[in-house]
């Protein structure tokens, strides 16, 4: 039902930015009736749905809930790369792409630990020497100047 | 274009296809498309997306050799696992899981893989054929087409892709709208005005369709793999011996029938929007049981089950190439990805595209039947080397997709606002597995909704306004009627059934 609400509005906040830009006429339609159209169709969609699930949970009362699962390790990954995307520029690629191998690998509980530092040494090196130094990508040199 | 013509034309593509470059790029497509497809989760969706920059400095030929090398490597390369672990390498090789794992349990890993591998060859080969055909004959036809044929046929395409996709078609079609806003933002394509690019220059050019495919394809099933138990993520695999990969004479002859079969069935599919090579393996499956003097073997190790799907995977994935290259509209994601990368460098796919780029149209054909012979030569003796791959545990091997996804995403712009985007849709891929909507509408959205845009406005303009144009023209009103019986069909069925099932419980 979440997802529903969430496209419900989604399409509301099209329809809303759609007006906001010239609708022209059918004839000449301007850049708002486009997205407008699809705004209205996604409400209109997602409302469907919305009415879909109601009346599945009407008849499906009573039936056992979902099994909870960990989503700690997705949030930490997801961190982990966040926080990576927000210094790659000021920490660089090389450093970024160790810490964040390393980081990563820990996360998911790789051991021993010698084993994850190296992995991490050598595909960050590799890494570096593949895209920055052959293929000359302009990737970050941050704070290391690499 | 005539028969003896399309030859000529195919001779000059060989020309094409084999320049020292050319070579190069088609035995790297293979190769890495055969990684992409050995590695599981990783399709060649993301595969392509992730090598798309990569083929930044190279002309529109090489790089399209390449990355379609990539396409019809990761068929060949996803059967791999199927047989070997019983997890398919991609979708498209479910089916191949159900004979050829048991194959593997009764020591017949390397006959199962070797015929993967023949009947991948034998039906890519064949379909490459039809592609030489039809496709120049349908070109000229489809210069017919205006923009309400077009509109049309691309609103059919969504309505069928969503309808085959396997979920929900309600969730299906919800996400083909998301991605045809998301396709809106950025500049309007025909008057130039920008649209909700809230002052960010940075989204002038709208969102970057590299990123939401990583994320959505890439980063999502990464992220699904994190959260499986530890037992998984250490799994490793056996790995037949080079000496064992031989089938029989009598493995081939069982084998051939199903093949040739297969490479048919799979070459109509392809032609048709959808997930073709999935929808094909599944065709195939039930053709081969049905006919089958034994259909109590299948599913406890029949050749034919195997042999026969593997076929029409490739079938179906060569003859995808006839839409993309004559309409220029994928029917299925990762020739939605091709498309990308086919306008990325400058090329328009359409009906014109094979007389304005022959050099590319038919050097790429041409690699197509060079690039089916190195993966033949791949995938038999060196098998062993690509499930060697395997033996890498998923902890290991999840952090490093994941900074390939990163650097792949950030040298396609050199733009950090990429790979926030790259990372949002990740999260987003993770959370509709979760719930259960599909990324393949999205994404095939995000590529196609500039062109249904523009062919909706400029078939309004052609009749001052009037709705009326599309069902005024005969090829428009067969594809919506084609579209809504996609639509009404399976609405009705549902009622069919729970009308009947009062009666039949009363």
């Amino acid at each position: 039902m979440a997802a529903a609400v969430a496209l419900f509005l989604l399409g509301a906040a099209a329809v809303f930015f759609s007006l906001q830009l010239p609708l022209g006429t059918l004839r000449a339609a301007g850049s708002g009736l486009f997205p407008l159209a699809l705004g209205v169709l996604l409400m209109g969609l997602s409302a469907c749905h919305a009415a879909q699930l109601l009346l599945a949970s009407r008849s499906a009362a009573g039936a056992a809930g979902e099994r909870p699962e960990s989503y700690r390790r997705v949030l930490l990954f997801l961190g982990v790369v966040a926080a990576t995307t927000a210094l790659l520029t000021s920490v660089g690629f090389l450093l970024s792409a160790f810490c964040f191998l390393l980081a990563l690998m820990e996360i998911l509980g790789v051991r021993p630990r010698l084993m994850s530092l190296l992995v991490s040494l050598v595909t960050a090196g590799f890494s570096y020497l593949l895209f920055v130094r052959w293929l000359q990508i302009p990737l970050p040199k941050g704070w290391l100047g690499l | 274009m005539d028969v003896l013509g399309s030859f000529q034309h195919l001779l000059g593509g060989f020309g094409v296809a084999t320049t020292m470059q050319n070579l190069f790029y088609c035995l790297a497509g293979a190769i890495v498309g055969t990684l992409v497809g050995v590695l599981p989760g990783l399709g060649p969706i993301a595969g392509i997306a992730l090598l798309i920059p990569a083929t930044f400095g190279l002309n529109a030929t090489s790089a399209i050799i390449m990355l379609a090398g990539i396409y019809y490597g990761a068929m060949y390369g996803g059967s791999t696992t199927s047989i070997l672990i019983n997890v398919p390498g991609e979708t498209a090789s479910v089916m191949t899981c159900i004979d050829g794992y048991q194959m593997a349990r009764q020591g017949r890993a390397g006959p199962a893989l070797a015929l993967c591998a023949i009947g991948s060859f034998v039906a890519g080969g064949l379909a490459i054929l039809g592609l030489v055909f039809l496709a120049p004959p349908l070109a000229e036809a489809a210069l017919a087409f205006g923009p309400p044929e077009f509109f049309s046929l691309m609103v059919f395409g969504f309505v069928v892709l969503s309808n085959v996709t396997g979920g929900s078609l309600l969730k299906s079609l919800m996400m083909a709208v998301v991605g045809l806003l998301i396709g809106t933002i950025g500049l309007d394509p025909v008057s130039g005005n920008p649209r909700f690019t809230f002052g960010q220059v940075s989204l002038l050019g709208g969102i970057e369709f590299v990123a939401v495919a990583i994320g959505l394809f890439g980063i999502a099933e990464v992220l699904d793999n994190v959260e499986k138990p530890d037992a998984i993520l250490e799994q490793r695999v056996l790995v037949p011996r080079f000496r064992e990969l031989y089938p029989t004479l009598h493995d081939l002859r069982e084998s051939l029938g199903a093949i040739l079969r297969g490479a048919g069935l799979g070459f109509g599919v392809g032609l048709v929007p959808g997930p073709a090579p999935v929808i094909a393996t599944y065709g195939s499956y039930m053709l081969e049981k049905r006919i089958s003097k034994h259909p109590e073997e299948f599913g406890h190790g029949a050749i034919r089950g195997v042999a026969g799907p593997e076929a029409a995977n490739n079938a179906a994935c060569q003859s995808a190439f006839i839409p993309l290259f004559v309409l220029g509209i994928p029917f299925a994601p990762p020739t939605a990805i091709l498309l990308g990368a086919l306008m990325i460098h400058g090329v328009n796919p359409g009906p014109n595209m094979i007389a304005e780029h022959p050099d590319l149209f038919w050097g790429v054909v041409a690699s197509m039947f060079i690039g089916n012979a190195i993966l033949l030569l791949l995938n038999l003796p060196f098998v062993p080397l690509f499930a060697n791959i395997l033996r890498i545990p998923k902890k290991i091997l999840l952090p490093l997709v994941m900074l390939f996804c990163l650097t792949g995403m950030y040298s396609v712009n050199n733009f950090l606002v990429d790979l926030w985007v790259m990372l949002g849709c990740g999260a987003l891929g993770y959370l509709m597995r979760k719930w259960a909507y599909e990324g393949a509408p999205l994404l095939l959205a995000l590529v196609l909704g500039p062109k249904l845009e523009v062919a909706f406005r400029q078939s309004l303009m052609i009749s001052h306004g009037s709705f009326g144009i599309f069902l005024g023209r005969p090829v428009s009103l067969v594809f919506l009627l084609a579209t809504l019986g996609f639509l009404l069909v399976p609405l009705a069925m549902r009622l069919v059934r729970t009308s009947g099932a009062p009666r039949r419980a009363a």
